[in-house]
């Protein structure tokens, strides 16, 4: 399967292969004290204006397909039979997932890929014991999970013919009831060994659901865009760049859902996607790379050749810049986060930490189990998740969709109300604070869902403007006495490790990050990462600006890919620890570059 | 064109491959709209520069470059019960570079990196799919850089690892070929279209509709089309195109006591008219379905040692399973671990002019022809993996091994290459493999006449019943996503790796003549020396192509087939060969696949 390089890779560290061995459970680290005296702030909340659109919204019945009847008819048969075996399934869930993917690159002008493919993805989950107890319980010592369901890329033919995809509906269900059968009988085995063990139930049942949408069409003329992708990537490779590319990405979706709950919906969308990417080595062997992307709902919402013109700029002086740009040392103390990168913080640093099923993995940190109704941040911080959303600030947002993909509507939950901990991402895997799903289990076709994040956004009440903010971290820079502060514009990505068997560390990506100094000079460097523990580093927030930016991407975890969007104020960090990144043994081309001139050679 | 002049004339000037086509010469299409003269010029010039500018300080300068350029382009769908479940176009360029740097005669080819097998003095980069020389000369600069680091890696934990185990001294590290100039496009029929490959999936696929012994079935088509260029700082500047077209049909069916069961037909040609027709195809789909209706309701076969008749399909895979692995003359990569080594093959290296098989049996692997039997063969080229001319290779006459399929890593300081370096083993090492490998034999029998002579030998041998296998496994093919994972898990620790894959058609053969269908034959290891004891052969040959999978036989089966596609992957390959007569092979009863039948039935448009 053809597919582009991730926009940005918000990975999380799931060690699931280890099991509990008296090393899980939950550890109480206590919060760190709030500042004695806090900065007093303006009771002027960000700028954040949304728009919504309900799960359902354009519900059409008469767009109804007949797949839906074949999956129904399909799974109706299987549970007539299955809830009265003598290893009774409980639940039983189908959803087919059509997608045309088109995807495009180019690279100094000329076209080096070229794909339009489609294929029908099934995925089948069958929960065989009780809710209580099913065959999904993670056992101990399963370090190599062995006793956890297998991804299997089932595939489905196309079209509406009964016969065959009841026979491809047959064929998984039957792998995935014995599956569940064989797993099972494991879980019982070891809640027998374990002995009485309080744990939450397994899963949450669910309220039936119905919706069709309208198939949805990609419409786009691929000579046009052929041309636009050679502009854009002849211009994009220049200055220091021995790698300048564009490419782009449309896909068209629909997923069908039904299960033995009654629920049956038949979701429908497309994507558009554009990015333009440019890299060098610099001297001491470091990759130096640029990203933008924009996202839209359809190719006809993406940039102009003028928004694309813009994107190419912005990465090629970043590239040449950071080409000169020094190394950074270690460093501790003052930073702004801007906007984008105050939003990929959190994704990393609370997002990752706050779905629920990690609450319950006996492998997990649980970082926030035991702060529900505590303060975890400043009070004038509130977050939530809000796939609802489908524009903030006038900017359309990646982590939209009207139902999950266990077939529960969309609900915006405040995770943090006041700096206080509210509440959980949940999927239909319950915990003993939350026992119903708030519609986040997700995943990319082809895994099976866990909580996820949707829309993450980041409120403050108390705000100051951008330019103020700056001036903030010059005060924080004298007061701690240190040469300069930092500020970081552009974070790419990071790695957030949740397992109970290493510390709750973060790390991020800064891609552009300055020294600001105190007379004002602002300095590039490369070569850091952002390190730290998330409690520690929520406490440290000390102001926001009333400005909101918004990073859109898609998250890589354990479910899969998934689109979502990340926004938030700059913020004030009173103290954030900065380390060298890990730089490879290598060095740029031996050679100078041939010119890429037509017929110029150097 | 003005790249190597010095050294074109000692160059051999290499004549295409001449297919006497089996039926009728179809058209040709286009030549690359990539890969132009001008596109090689700018690679060449860039190769020239490396050549002669490429050093690090203190470390050793190429001594050879070497380029691959391949465009493929692949049109596939697979069917179902009559309808599409995959389609993919497929159209890509890849440009690879290989540089070789050398330290007091010892250089970095032929050595595995341990913990760094992918570390091998290559490196890859793609290329525009419309000719950009400006763009194909920066790749080449960087992917020969890339190339050129890895290689001194790959030298220094060469010279390391034979610092600590010795030397091996007297041969050179590779051999000297005379370059190949060839520059002419070969041009080849044009693919079938998607939509074509795609129709008769659909059509095939539909005669397993209300089947109820078939659990899954599959229909996959395939027209494959790959372009190479080779360009060496040896002079050598050759290009050659291969094409292929492919069917396969997929049945899998479940036996009362839950054994899994399979059965499968493949043909691969030049083009979709050396396919069988469609009328041809759905009988054979048709039989597919008889034989695992008749397989569900077969015995097992117990244990089992006597002679055993190969026929058909399953003869060309005791050939391709048993015999054709042995044939390569590439020595062990060092480095290689002890697993790897075991499937390396080669266990005929030191026996070149000794008697190896029965005195009736010549061998000859022939990557020149395009026709075997009457047949169109797909495991020709015109150059090999390494950029030397294919050359016809007598590897067994009369039952004496006079000669090894080689590349240009030599076993001995005499060996050179015969044109047979195919990568068909996992990471950089090229190997010298058999092509269109064909079996010929003095006193062939007819068919009735050889299971005259099973019987004979069966009732000498004081039993009541013989063994005729008919078609062997080929999990590449057969591998479902149908189990799991503690299934799987038995899989894997019950199969012995050692053993050729299991039988798919095996028939117990009573003194009468009676044949009755048995389940879980298994042959248990084939030694080499069982070709000895070959007692006859037919007269008839069987040619039968397959593309041959770098991954094992287990690997395939615990991975599964991926979405169904198989049959544009692999190195193209062929046996030609007689019916084949062994005089005594154990056969083991297998139970693997025995999984809980379902509880619901299969559904039915009824």
């Amino acid at each position: 399967m053809y597919r582009s390089v991730p926009a940005l890779a918000l990975t999380t560290a799931v060690l699931l292969s280890c099991g509990p061995g008296g090393k899980g459970g939950t550890k109480t680290t206590p919060v760190p004290d709030l500042p004695a005296e806090p900065v007093e702030l303006p009771a002027i909340p960000s700028r954040i204006e949304t728009a919504t659109s309900q799960p359902t919204d354009g519900d059409t019945p008469s767009a109804r397909s007949p797949v839906l009847d074949v999956m129904s008819a399909e799974n109706k048969r299987w549970m007539d039979v299955l809830a009265k075996a003598n290893d009774p399934a409980y639940y039983l869930a189908y959803q087919l997932v059509e997608q045309r993917v088109v995807s495009m690159d180019a690279e100094g002008g000329a076209i080096i890929g070229d794909s339009d493919d489609t294929d029908r993805i099934l995925d089948v989950e069958i929960r065989v014991g009780t809710p209580e107890l099913d065959n999904t319980r993670p056992i101990s010592g399963d370090d190599n999970e062995l006793n956890a369901p297998l991804r299997r890329r089932a595939v489905a033919p196309f079209g509406n013919d009964k016969l065959a995809l009841a026979n491809h509906l047959w064929l998984e269900t039957d792998r995935r009831y014995r599956e569940g059968v064989l797993a099972l009988a494991y879980v019982r085995q070891d809640q027998r060994t374990l002995g009485k063990r309080e744990a939450p139930p397994d899963f949450a049942a669910g309220k039936k659901e119905t919706y069709i949408a309208t198939p949805a069409a990609l419409v786009f003329d691929k000579a046009t865009w052929v041309a636009r992708l050679k502009r854009c990537s002849e211009r994009a490779f220049r200055g220091v760049a021995t790698r300048g590319s564009c490419g782009l990405l449309f896909t068209q979706n629909t997923a069908w859902l039904v299960n033995s709950e009654g629920t049956q919906t038949q979701l429908s969308w497309t994507t558009a996607q554009i990015s333009v990417s440019v890299g060098v080595k610099a001297d001491d062997g470091q990759g130096l790379g640029r990203l933008e992307q924009a996202f839209a709902q359809t190719p006809s919402g993406l940039p102009d050749d003028a928004g694309v013109d813009k994107m190419i700029d912005a990465v090629t002086k970043d590239l040449d810049a950071l080409h000169k740009a020094p190394l950074a040392d270690p460093y501790v103390g003052p930073a702004i986060l801007e906007g984008r990168a105050a939003g990929v913080f959190f994704h990393e640093v609370f997002g990752h930490r706050i779905e629920g099923h990690r609450q319950k993995d006996e492998t997990s940190g649980k970082t926030f189990s035991s702060y529900i109704g505590k303060d975890i941040m400043p009070a004038w911080l509130s977050v939530f998740d809000d796939p609802t959303l489908t524009t903030l600030n006038g900017q359309q947002l990646n982590g939209f969709y009207r139902f999950d993909d266990e077939g529960v509507r969309a609900q915006r939950v405040d995770l943090v109300k006041d700096g206080k901990l509210v509440d959980f991402l949940m999927g239909r895997n319950p915990i003993a604070v939350s026992p119903a799903s708030n519609g986040h289990g997700r995943k990319q076709a082809g895994f099976d869902p866990v909580a996820r994040q949707g829309n993450l956004v980041v409120t403050s009440t108390r705000s100051v403007e951008r330019a103020d903010l700056e001036k903030m971290l010059l005060e924080e820079v004298k007061r701690q006495g240190r040469p300069y502060g930092m500020v970081f514009t552009d974070i790419s990505g990071g790695f957030t490790n949740t397992s109970a068997f290493a510390p709750q560390a973060f790390k991020v990506e800064p891609v552009m990050a300055y020294r600001l100094y105190p007379d004002g000079r602002r300095e590039l460097v490369r070569g850091i990462d952002i390190g730290g523990t998330p409690l520690v580093a929520l406490q440290s927030i000390r102001a926001a600006s009333r400005e909101v930016e918004t990073f859109n991407g898609v998250c890589g975890a354990e479910s899969g890919w998934v689109p979502v969007s990340a926004s938030a104020p700059s913020l004030l960090v009173e103290k954030i620890e900065v380390e060298k990144s890990f730089i490879p043994a290598d060095r740029p081309p031996v050679l100078d570059a041939p010119s890429i001139r037509k017929g110029g050679v150097r | 064109m003005k790249r190597h002049v010095h050294l074109l004339a000692a160059a051999a000037v290499l004549a295409s491959v001449t297919p006497a086509a089996a039926k009728k010469v179809p058209p040709v299409g286009p030549p690359s709209k990539a890969i132009t003269e001008e596109i090689i010029d700018a690679i060449a010039e860039e190769m020239d520069r490396a050549l002669a500018r490429l050093e690090l300080p203190g470390a050793p300068k190429p001594f050879h470059i070497s380029y691959k350029i391949t465009e493929v382009e692949v049109n596939d769908a697979v069917a179902s019960l009559g309808h599409v479940t995959n389609k993919k176009h497929r159209h890509f360029v890849n440009l690879e570079c290989r540089v070789r740097v050398q330290h007091d005669g010892v250089d970095n080819g032929n050595f595995v990196v341990p913990g760094g097998e992918a570390i091998d003095g290559s490196a890859g980069i793609s290329l525009s799919l419309e000719a950009t020389p400006r763009i194909a000369r920066r790749a080449a600069w960087l992917v020969t850089d890339t190339a050129y680091k890895e290689a001194l890696i790959q030298l220094r934990a060469k010279l390391d690892a034979r610092a600590a185990g010795g030397v091996k001294a007297g041969i050179p590290p590779w051999t000297t070929e005379a370059p190949v100039v060839g520059e002419e496009p070969v041009l080849v029929a044009p693919l079938e279209s998607l939509d074509d490959v795609i129709a008769r999936a659909e059509k095939i696929s539909a005669v397993f509709r209300d089947d109820p012994t078939i659990r899954e079935s599959h229909v996959a088509f395939t027209s494959y089309l790959e372009r190479r260029w080779y360009l060496t700082t040896e002079g050598t500047s050759v290009n050659d195109t291969r094409r292929a077209s492919g069917v396969m049909i997929v049945a899998h069916g479940q036996a009362a006591d839950g054994q899994e069961l399979a059965q499968y037909f493949t043909r691969y040609g030049r083009t979709a008219d050396d396919l069988p027709g469609d009328a041809e195809l759905e009988r054979e789909a048709r039989t597919l379905g008889a034989n695992i209706a008749a397989l569900a309701e077969a015995p097992r076969l117990d244990a089992y040692t006597g002679p055993v008749l190969f026929q058909g399909q399953a003869a060309a895979g005791v050939v391709r399973f048993g015999l054709a692995p042995n044939l390569g003359g590439t020595p062990l990569p060092e480095g290689i671990n002890p697993a790897d080594a075991k499937l390396f093959g080669g266990a005929l290296t030191d026996r070149v002019g000794l008697k190896v098989v029965a005195p009736s049996l010549t061998i000859v692997d022939d990557p020149t022809i395009g026709v075997s039997a009457g047949r169109s063969v797909i495991g020709g080229y015109k150059i090999d993996d390494e950029g030397v001319a294919a050359q016809r290779v007598e590897v067994v006459k009369a039952g004496m091994l006079t000669n090894l399929l080689t590349s240009r890593t030599p076993a001995s300081a005499s060996a050179r290459s015969n044109g047979h370096a195919r990568r068909t083993f996992r990471g950089g090492a090229f190997h010298g493999s058999a092509t269109n490998l064909i079996v010929t034999a003095k006193g062939g029998v007819a068919a009735a006449a050889l299971k005259k002579k099973l019987l004979g030998e069966v009732r000498a041998a004081g039993l009541t019943s013989g063994l005729v296998i008919r078609q062997f496994d080929d999990a590449a093919v057969t591998a479902t996503t149908e189990l799991a994972r503690r299934e799987l898990i038995q899989i894997a620790v019950n199969t012995n790796q050692a053993l050729p894959p299991p039988t798919l058609l095996a028939y117990r053969v009573t003194l009468d003549g009676k044949e009755q269908l048995v389940r879980g034959a298994q042959l248990a290891e084939l030694p080499i020396k069982a070709w000895k004891d070959l007692l006859a052969v037919g007269n008839t040959p069987t040619v039968a192509n397959y593309l041959a999978s770098t991954e094992s036989q287990i690997e395939h089966r615990i991975d599964g087939v991926d979405e169904g596609f198989v049959p544009s992957s692999g190195i193209e390959s062929s046996v030609t060969t007689p019916d084949l007569l062994f005089k005594e092979l154990d056969v083991v009863p297998s139970t693997i696949g025995l999984r809980a039948r379902p509880l619901v039935p299969p559904p039915s448009s009824k």
